[in-house]
């Protein structure tokens, strides 16, 4: 007997033992554990949505080892600029990253001498007037020159006295809008990003992030209320965390900000007024809870230093800590996790810069000196599709995609609320509901439990008002018979006691 | 004339805010059974007003099912209110024994139970548009439930309303006391489980060397 119950345990331990394994390696050929959050915001084994194609170096590309590429862009030509920050040098590769275009180590100022770069760490090329834009960090200056390499404008640090004396102009990264104005994140000021007008013109400053209201700013907010002049003047001042990144799409741009402490404010999208349009948004970037390192007794959260908005939207996020890619969908709601920190192909040691064209991903690596491409996979090109029509409003062209979403991945939380919103849409709504119920959108349940309401009235009408007249009658009747129950009862006592009284 | 079965002094106690439960103590009727019951009945209600509550309306986290705040919400707080009370109210003059406080509180809890049954069956019939209802029961429940406890008490000890008053905050006062202590219990009784434990992993370790 005793023998007969062992086997049975071993049997069920080897059974639930094999199931996990086979979960696991349902995409086994990333070198980590592919997750995405279900619907309790809980980590769960998921889909690859990207896998890493290939990496390429300075030697694939027959331009010498890359050292720190610090940043990527991917210009209108489909050529991709790179910044070798380390070398000082620009690269141009051509679309598939299989040869060198062009080499920047020079530029030619427009009096005809030349200038070298030094440490350069963003580039950005409009469309618009097909200008380069290049964040000279360690020549604290910044570059406007056309593909060719002769500058155009040269803009060093404003003599303004909103941008004050004291503080250091070390260009990051660098963006410029349709009209040209120029968009630089510096080093060291929190102030937000500075702005130029297309002549070069300090115009200010742009989209700074917020104080974080933890408890001891309040506290301080308090006490400040308290003090005198010259002792408010001397207290440390709460200065929020400086954009660490950001990129521009349409009229909107988009900055993040890797802050170790700081929670509020990562990621924002800004209109051209400079507020933020994800402020009361309830998303959170990155992972959910960081992790406990318990080999260096520390917390790991999320730090997203790049953001980069593809052409259909999407919000990609690059994380340092995990080194992991986020690629929200532009609602924020979070589509695929893909990265590591790792050796193999996939895996970053220092992801610095992250680059959308196309179908794919390009994740620059200061310390492997790489760029990594990401490729998206079939299950990715299915989740891609449905959230596209499904942003865009089309609710029940997007129902078969998320059908076919669910068969690669059914846990695929997203892809239940797409079924959801897609059958309340056309009508169906007993299916809604148990959709919205699958992905715990108690919106979308309401208003299909509305309309399903109103459907069930509709075929039942006389049913019901039957049974409610019949109701009414009963209560009356029930009402009635206690009343002639109890007015019996009284005349009895009555009676009593006019009898005690005569007897 | 007062001659009612149990449950019809139930609903007589609960019709009858201001002198109901005075009628109660004067014919010294209230069962323990029924008073049981209505706490069991309160666990039940939280439970549904929790897991069968219409979807549209809340959202519950249904992955795990743990009876364990259930319970504390039930019976814990309902016993930590009755021992409070009466110890608190043995010290002010009170003259309630520990029986009919359980009993006259456990009745006056009836219309809020009654509240969360009935909520949990309104959310399956009303949408969010209408959920002023749900929060009119609600209000009228609680409030009701909140007007028996404040009578039950007065009526229970004899005491005067400011007195009744004056109780009752001393009672929540002596409940935080008590969830404190036992919460330090629970957390010192684990110190000293782990100190065992440990001590016998050593000893276990050694006598193996």
């Amino acid at each position: 007997m005793k023998k007969l119950f062992k086997r049975a345990v071993t049997a069920a331990l080897s059974l639930i033992i094999c199931g996990y394994t086979a979960v696991f390696t349902a995409s086994a050929k990333e070198p980590y554990d592919v997750y995405n959050y279900d619907r309790w915001g809980e980590p769960i084994p998921s889909q690859a949505g990207y896998t890493a194609e290939r990496a390429v170096s300075g030697h694939d590309l027959g331009v010498g080892a890359f050292d720190m590429p610090s940043d990527i862009f991917c210009a209108f030509d489909g050529n991709f600029y790179i910044t070798d920050t380390g070398n000082s040098r620009i690269i141009a590769v051509n679309s598939d990253f299989s040869e060198t275009v062009k080499v920047y180590d020079s530029f030619t100022m427009p009096d005809g001498t030349k200038t070298t770069l030094k440490k350069p760490s963003g580039i950005f090329i409009s469309a618009e007037n097909q200008l380069m834009y290049i964040a000279d960090t360690d020549n604290s200056r910044v570059l406007v020159s056309d593909l060719s390499g002769s500058v155009v404008r040269e803009i060093t640090k404003p003599d303004s006295e909103i941008y004050g004396g004291q503080r250091t102009f070390n260009p990051q990264r660098i963006i410029a809008d349709k009209a040209g104005n120029i968009y630089v994140v510096l080093n060291n000021i929190t102030t937000g990003a500075a702005m130029f007008s297309p002549d070069g013109e300090f115009t200010g400053f742009y989209g700074a992030n917020r104080v974080q209201p933890t408890a001891e700013i309040i506290g301080d907010y308090v006490s400040g209320l308290f003090m005198s002049e010259e002792k408010r003047a001397r207290r440390t001042r709460n200065v929020p965390s400086g954009i660490t990144s950001f990129d521009i799409e349409g009229d909107f741009i988009y900055t993040c900000t890797s802050s170790s402490s700081q929670t509020t404010d990562t990621v924002k999208k800004l209109n051209s007024a400079g507020k933020n349009i994800f402020a009361n948004n309830e998303a959170v970037f990155g992972d959910y809870s960081p992790m406990y390192d318990t080999s260096q007794n520390r917390l790991l959260a999320s730090a997203i230093v790049d953001i980069d908005i593809a052409e259909d939207g999407n919000i990609n996020c690059l994380d340092l800590t995990m080194g992991r890619i986020f690629q929200y969908d532009e609602d924020c709601n979070l589509l695929f996790i893909a990265g590591t920190n790792a050796s193999q192909v996939g895996g970053f040691k220092q992801a610095a810069a992250l680059e959308s064209c196309g179908d794919r991903l390009y994740v620059t690596d200061t310390m492997k000196n790489t760029v990594t491409i990401f490729k998206e996979t079939d299950f990715g090109k299915a989740v891609h599709k449905a959230s596209s029509l499904h942003n865009d409003g089309y609710y029940e062209e997007a129902l078969l995609p998320w059908m076919e979403v669910l068969k690669y991945d059914g846990t695929y939380n997203r892809a239940y609320l797409g079924v959801a919103a897609a059958k309340l849409r056309s009508g169906d709504y007993e299916e809604a509901m148990k959709y919205a119920k699958l992905a715990d959108a108690g919106k979308i349940y309401d208003k299909a439990f509305e309309g399903y309401r109103m459907e069930f009235i509709k075929n039942n009408f006389e049913p019901i008002l039957l049974a409610v007249i019949f109701g009414l009658i009963a209560i009356a009747g029930c009402v009635k018979i206690r009343k002639d129950k109890k007015a019996a009862l009284a005349t009895e006592r009555k009676k009593e006691k006019t009898d005690e009284k005569e007897g | 004339m007062w001659d009612l079965t149990p449950v019809q002094w139930v609903i007589h106690a609960i019709t009858h805010p201001v002198e109901g439960f005075e009628d109660m103590r004067w014919k010294k009727s209230g069962s323990l059974k029924i008073a049981f019951f209505i706490v069991c009945m309160l666990f039940l209600a939280n439970i549904a007003a929790e897991r069968l509550y219409g979807f549209n309306h809340y959202v519950p986290y249904d992955k795990i099912f743990n009876v364990v705040p259930y319970i504390v919400r039930s019976f814990v707080l309902f016993g930590a209110w009755t021992v409070g009370n009466w110890a608190v109210c043995t010290l002010l003059d009170g003259e309630g024994t520990m029986k009919n406080i359980c009993i006259y509180s456990a009745y006056a809890l009836v219309p809020y139970v009654a509240q969360m049954f009935i909520n949990t069956l309104l959310s399956h019939f009303l949408i969010r548009d209408e959920s002023v209802f749900i929060t009119i029961v609600a209000v009228i429940g609680t409030g009701w439930s909140a007007i028996l406890l404040f009578s039950a008490i007065r009526s229970v000890h004899q005491y005067s309303a400011l007195k009744t008053v004056f109780a009752i905050i001393l009672t929540i006062a002596a409940m935080l006391i008590m969830l404190f202590l036992l919460i330090l219990l629970l957390f010192l009784i684990q110190q000293v489980v782990i100190f065992f434990s440990t001590l016998f992993m050593e000893i276990s370790y050694r006598l193996k060397d």
